[in-house]
């Protein structure tokens, strides 16, 4: 017992002295070992349960395949999440929970919520690099929020992308009117100055501007008015799926030839699915190529094969597709990093997300990407049939900024 | 075994704690409270700032509605008006000690305002009355954008005590424990005075009381403004725990938790609002505990239990209601009185 005591030691000591020699410190050195922690805390009950449950299952899967790849690094990952409920304080008392225990230098979070509550707090850390499902423009921030990154463009962003298709697909002289209709709540808000900029920048008229409750369906006095201003296209935003569909109906019994776009949460197939023969035509933007996309890659080929394996349905949503690119990018900066044999910790995590530069995501995105204020300005316009069941791509992915 | 309760003076019969077995609980808890952050991790440490923040916010809405019989669903709204208000307050660079009071100050105000109708509707109209101001405060928090920051919020600065910066769980749990008990004390002791006993005569029996020269125009207003006081200091506390202030987090739910929070815990007990407060938050990070620790052996126990947790706590309060209609403080009386009686029969 003392002997293999005495051993350990002297070869502890040898691998240190080795270390040292080699020029490595000796707390790179001990960062390199052990298993690296993934921690999260996921909306899997609450308002953003479809969503949730889906995301859970991604990085479980993602955690299996990349530990049975050998990991990161030669080092096995350990996912370790609790539900959050979509509630903040909840969020926050996981998050310290999973930090305390388990130390993880990546943490997955479930809102723009959670991601304020924690801000100031994860920068006085400056341990751990988080992401999670918000893609608020104010996050994408890396003065006021520097360790956190969306994998994706922000809201602001997306709209940017619809605009720039309304902008290519103008015909003639005059260009094509929207309108702007968006929930009454901080995610509805949120990319709605910045859109009205960037359409004024694209010459692009707003002809009306409309807000909503968060869960109201009575759309009728707003449909009188969008009838009235007569736009070409309008943008929802802030929704998942309600009053979508009520708008799309009552704009088409009204004769209205407006064409209907969305951005990502509206864009899962199983939502618009639920749009039924209304939905026939409406366009949105998406950050990511959908699992089912006529084009076959490498990632989204795994993506399937590797869902189907384990059944269920949750692997062809884009829920799935987006924490499996979370899982993505948090293996490349952790791989990024102890390849620069630095220590797992917040300022080392974020200087190699800011390396990541035309990186190739497999096609999940359809271009190589690069990161601007820690978010993915690339997206693609896609269209949707419902009827059909079928969305295809209205555009080639658009890059923005 | 205690064979009786005797105070052979004023001074003995005005105590709090009167006996020495209970004066050396007391020390026991304060030492016990002092040390907890240095025992307890992060972690813990933060459930114990919730938890003080809604002893707090319970407290006063046991004020109104356990004590007075002024059923409120407007109170998350009153904490917004004070963590608004401290928000206000610390970004034109008031000190934390004075914004806190302010914010009370300024939900007490608008709590005055809105206990007007209690003069003319009570019982579940009042409530009504109560749950519209939940609304309309909601919407100035949305709307009036220069002072709230609009749906997006505001971000409060750390509170600093001699220019030093309390931040971190740890320091703020320093601010919010002894609050909650400053609170706590005002409480118990504003119901041994004429004050508090009036607002039970009207929560008996308003008419009755009026006819004993109680005037009810004045406790009623008092009533709802304590009330609101004790919500706006929860609420500021709550923004410089957060650090941000969002119309989101002062949502009708809220108000529902801490309606919750007093049946179950014991309407018209101060200990009542504070074990309820603590079943409230504490019982769900119990069962999520409970789901963690399966996890490990069986991944999609995440998914497959944690719907099954809200059922849980769901059916955890309503057997409290359905077993123990008087709360958790009647249970924990129960047990008390056991232990003075022991070894005999109760």
């Amino acid at each position: 017992m003392v002997d293999s005591t005495r051993r350990r030691i002297v070869q502890g000591s040898l691998a240190a002295a080795g270390a040292s020699a080699l020029g490595l410190p000796l707390r790179t050195a001990l960062a390199q070992s052990g298993e690296i922690v993934i921690g999260a805390a996921p909306p899997i009950t609450g308002v953003f349960a479809f969503a949730g449950a889906a995301f859970q299952s991604a990085f479980l899967d993602w955690t299996e395949w990349k530990n049975a790849q050998g990991g990161i690094a030669g080092r096995k990952i350990r996912y370790v999440a609790e539900d959050s409920g979509y509630k903040t304080d909840q969020a926050v008392a996981i998050f310290k929970k999973i930090m305390a225990n388990e130390k993880p230098p990546v943490f997955y979070g479930d809102s723009t919520g959670w991601a304020k509550a924690i801000a100031a707090e994860v920068t006085q850390l400056g341990s751990v690099l988080t992401s999670g499902p918000s893609f608020s423009s104010d996050l994408a921030d890396p003065q006021k929020v520097p360790y956190y990154f969306m994998a994706g463009p922000t809201y602001s962003g997306m709209i940017e992308i619809l605009l720039e298709y309304v902008r290519r697909e103008a015909k003639g002289a005059a260009k094509p009117s929207v309108a702007l209709v968006y929930s009454d709540t901080e995610f509805g808000r949120d990319p709605i100055a910045a859109a009205k900029s960037t359409a004024a920048k694209l010459g692009i008229p707003v002809a009306l501007e409309v807000v909503t409750k968060p869960g109201g369906v009575d759309v009728s006095a707003e449909v009188i008015k969008l009838r009235r201003a007569k736009p070409d296209y309008v943008i929802f935003h802030g929704y998942v799926l309600a009053p979508i569909p009520e708008f799309l109906k009552q704009m088409r019994e009204a004769g209205m030839k407006t064409v209907g776009m969305g951005t990502i949460w509206s864009m899962d197939k199983s939502t618009i699915d639920k749009m039924g023969a209304v939905g026939d035509g409406f366009v949105g933007v998406m950050p990511y190529r959908y699992v089912f996309d006529s084009q076959k890659t490498p990632a989204m080929e795994l993506i399937r094969e590797v869902g189907s394996k384990k059944g269920g349905t949750a692997w062809q949503t884009l829920f799935y597709t987006h924490a499996w690119l979370v899982g993505s990018i948090f293996a490349e900066v952790i791989s990024r990093t102890l390849g620069g044999y630095k220590e797992l910790n917040g300022p080392n995590l974020k200087a190699a997300l800011e390396s990541i530069d035309k990186w190739d995501t497999g096609g999940i995105f359809g271009v190589p990407v690069s990161l601007k204020s820690h978010s993915i300005p690339v997206g693609r316009v896609y269209r949707a049939t419902p009827s059909k069941g079928t969305i295809e791509p209205a555009s080639d992915w658009i890059t923005i900024g | 075994m205690r064979t009786g309760d005797y105070r052979a003076s004023y001074a003995q019969d005005e105590a709090l704690f009167v006996t020495p077995v209970q004066r050396a609980w007391l020390l026991a808890l304060i030492v016990g409270l002092a040390a907890f952050p240095w025992a307890a991790g992060s972690y813990l440490t933060y459930i114990a700032v919730l938890l003080g923040i809604h002893v707090i916010s319970a407290t006063g809405l046991n004020i109104m509605t356990g004590y007075t019989g002024l059923i409120s669903l407007g109170h998350a709204a009153f904490m917004g008006v004070g963590c608004y208000a401290v928000a206000y307050a610390a970004n034109a660079g008031v000190p934390f000690w004075i914004a806190l009071p302010l914010g009370g100050l300024a939900s007490a105000a608008i709590g005055l305002v809105v206990g007007i109708p209690s003069l003319r509707i009570k019982g579940l109209y009042f409530a009504i009355a109560t749950l519209a101001a939940q609304f309309v405060l909601g919407f100035v928090f949305r709307e009036w954008e220069p002072v709230t920051g609009g749906v997006r919020g505001v971000n409060l600065p750390a509170p600093s005590l001699f220019g030093l910066a309390i931040e971190g769980d740890r320091a703020v749990y320093y601010i919010v424990v002894p609050a909650a008990v400053a609170m706590l004390v005002a409480a118990r002791n504003l119901f041994r005075t004429r004050v508090g006993r009036a607002f039970i005569a009207i929560r008996d029996r308003d008419i009755s009381a009026e006819v004993l020269g109680i005037s009810l125009l004045r406790y009623k207003l008092t009533a709802f403004a304590i009330g609101s006081f004790y919500a706006g200091v929860a609420g500021g506390l709550w923004g410089y725990f957060f650090r941000a202030a969002t119309p989101e987090a002062f949502s009708l739910g809220l108000s529902v938790f801490y309606l919750a929070a007093i049946i179950v815990g014991g309407l018209g007990s101060i200990l009542g609002g504070i074990l309820g407060a603590a079943f409230m938050t504490m019982v769900p990070e119990a069962l999520r505990a409970i789901v963690a620790w399966i996890a490990p052996w069986y991944p999609p126990a995440t998914v497959l239990l944690s719907p099954m947790r809200e059922i849980v706590f769901g059916a955890l309060i309503v057997g409290f209601l359905v077993f123990e209609p008087h709360g958790l403080a009647e249970m924990w009386r129960r047990v008390r009185r056991f232990f003075h009686l022991w070894p005999f029969k109760t």
